[in-house]
């Protein structure tokens, strides 16, 4: 077994599972409302009463993660945001080869960052769906007091339904790949460690994160 | 089968309120008691109310006041955008061109309310703690009377004959002879029948602009409205099929491309 390298903090586990496990609950609780294939849910939590409670009151669930990392591990917070927007050429290059490795086939990809350009294009529609959901879910659910306490026009309340439809059936499909990748591509399967006990294998990141490991992760494990 | 409309000419109404009572009476509703405000006894139609007659006061262009009664309630659009925003098919056409709800279908999420042109429907909240049971309501121009061969509650009460329900074209060329009767008391009168929405099953012939009553000028279909059920929902549920195509198509072609290899060769 090869040494295992540091990849992720207590408190940024925490904040993604956090993240993930009410994404899920808003999800299913939503669902009933984008497709009359899946009212059963309404019955899963007792009526669509009970599913909206949850939906409502999950939401304000699901800013915590944010206001949490920010509080408690706020470096990995601006870690993150950097590289996600940080894009050169080996980000770029990433794809061409990735779309051959995600249905298995041996592709050459140049060295990655700490987050691979894959998980960078992850984290941003992650972070841009998030950020419409949570506004637009906001202006439906308070929609009186944007209105009369803040003036708000009746249009930019009707606006969110779109914007919260959008950002539903957008992030819908980036998780899809991004569970994918972690529990069954078997080349990024690995990866799984790092979010759940916070280690990788050195190999995995050599393979995986090259450029993160030559330049930050093998002088500190010769150490 | 025979084509009817509502038509009400609110240049017959003596604001008695004889629709309110009947609507309540065979509809069944519960009394509402609002705060004073004036007159007019409630601010707006609402779940429980139905039907409300608005008094507006208006000064004429002679220094005189005239008094401007409305018979208000759902007017059932051609292209009703509650039922176009209803996340669970509960509001569709009846047989008699009105908008009805299906209460046992009805999740209560309110999207019908946010998006109706003309503020009518509205949601009934039973509240148990933080939970809240809803449902939408609203007139339904009488379906169960419609049914029976009888006439809206509020048609049968109106003694004036400023609300009738009967057949399309007559009324319509009935309303065309009220305004040009009209004309001459009321410069601003029209015939309120917006074609933003598809026509309305409940024709007004109003005393002033539509304005002047709180209606919309030229309401339509909210924009955002076509956005969100036209493109943005079946997108998403495109997206969706192709992202898990995707998935099942790379699960499908690892296990077949890295048999016995058991993944990458550097791991």
């Amino acid at each position: 077994m090869s040494k295992q390298v540091k990849r992720f903090s207590k408190p940024v586990i925490l904040a993604h599972w956090l993240n993930a496990f009410t994404f899920m609950l808003l999800y299913f609780t939503g669902l009933p409302l984008y497709s009359e294939w899946f009212d059963w849910v309404y019955v899963l939590f007792g009526g669509p009463e009970n599913a909206r409670f949850v939906h409502h009151y999950g939401g304000l669930v699901f800013i915590l993660p944010t206001v949490f990392i920010l509080l408690v591990d706020a470096k990995s917070f601006t870690h993150w945001m950097k590289q996600i927007f940080s894009w050169k050429a080996h980000d770029f290059a990433f794809f061409k080869g990735f779309a051959k490795e995600f249905f298995g086939l041996h592709a050459d990809i140049p060295k990655q960052d700490f987050y691979n350009a894959g998980e960078k294009i992850n984290s941003l529609l992650q972070v841009f769906t998030a950020f419409l959901l949570i506004v637009s879910g906001l202006l439906m659910w308070f929609a009186d007091f944007f209105t009369t306490t803040l003036g708000f026009s009746q249009s930019i309340i009707l606006l969110a339904y779109p914007m919260h439809s959008i950002a539903f059936g957008l992030s819908v499909a980036v998780v899809v790949g991004h569970v994918y990748l972690s529990i069954g591509h078997p080349n990024s399967r690995p990866s799984m460690q790092g979010i759940l006990k916070g280690y990788i294998s050195e190999d995995y990141a050599k393979a995986h994160h090259g450029k993160w490991y030559d330049e930050e992760v093998k002088d500190n494990l010769k150490m | 089968m025979e084509k009817m409309i509502k038509f009400v000419d609110v240049t017959l109404c003596d604001g008695c309120r004889g629709c309110m009572v009947a609507c309540k009476n065979w509809n069944d509703l519960p009394i509402e008691i609002e705060e004073f405000h004036g007159v007019q006894s409630h601010a707006n139609v609402t779940a429980n109310t139905w039907n409300v007659i608005t008094y507006t006061e208006v000064e004429r262009k002679d220094g005189g006041l005239d008094w401007l009664f409305r018979h208000a309630s759902c007017l059932h659009c051609k292209e009703a955008s509650c039922e176009k925003v209803c996340s669970e098919d509960a509001i569709s056409h009846s047989k008699y061109d009105t908008v009805v709800v299906d209460e046992d279908k009805c999740v209560g999420c309110g999207y019908c309310v946010e998006y109706c042109p003309f503020d009518v429907i509205q949601l009934k909240t039973l509240k148990d703690g933080l939970v809240e049971k809803r449902k939408a309501y609203k007139c339904t121009m009488c379906i169960d009377r419609l049914d029976q061969g009888l006439q809206p509650a509020c048609a049968t009460a109106c003694h004036a004959g400023s609300i009738v329900y009967g057949n399309k074209e007559e009324l319509l060329a009935k309303a065309e002879t009220r305004l040009q009767d009209v004309k001459d008391r009321f410069p601003n009168a029209n015939i309120y029948n917006p074609k933003g929405v598809g026509g309305t099953n409940t024709v007004y012939l109003l005393a002033d602009k539509p304005s002047v009553y709180g209606l919309p000028e030229s309401p339509k279909v909210p924009t955002s409205a076509v956005v969100w059920k036209d493109y943005a929902q079946p997108l998403g549920k495109a997206l969706l099929g192709v992202t898990t195509m995707a998935v099942v198509g790379a699960a499908i072609s690892n296990a077949i491309n890295n048999k016995g290899d058991g993944g990458h060769g550097h791991e």
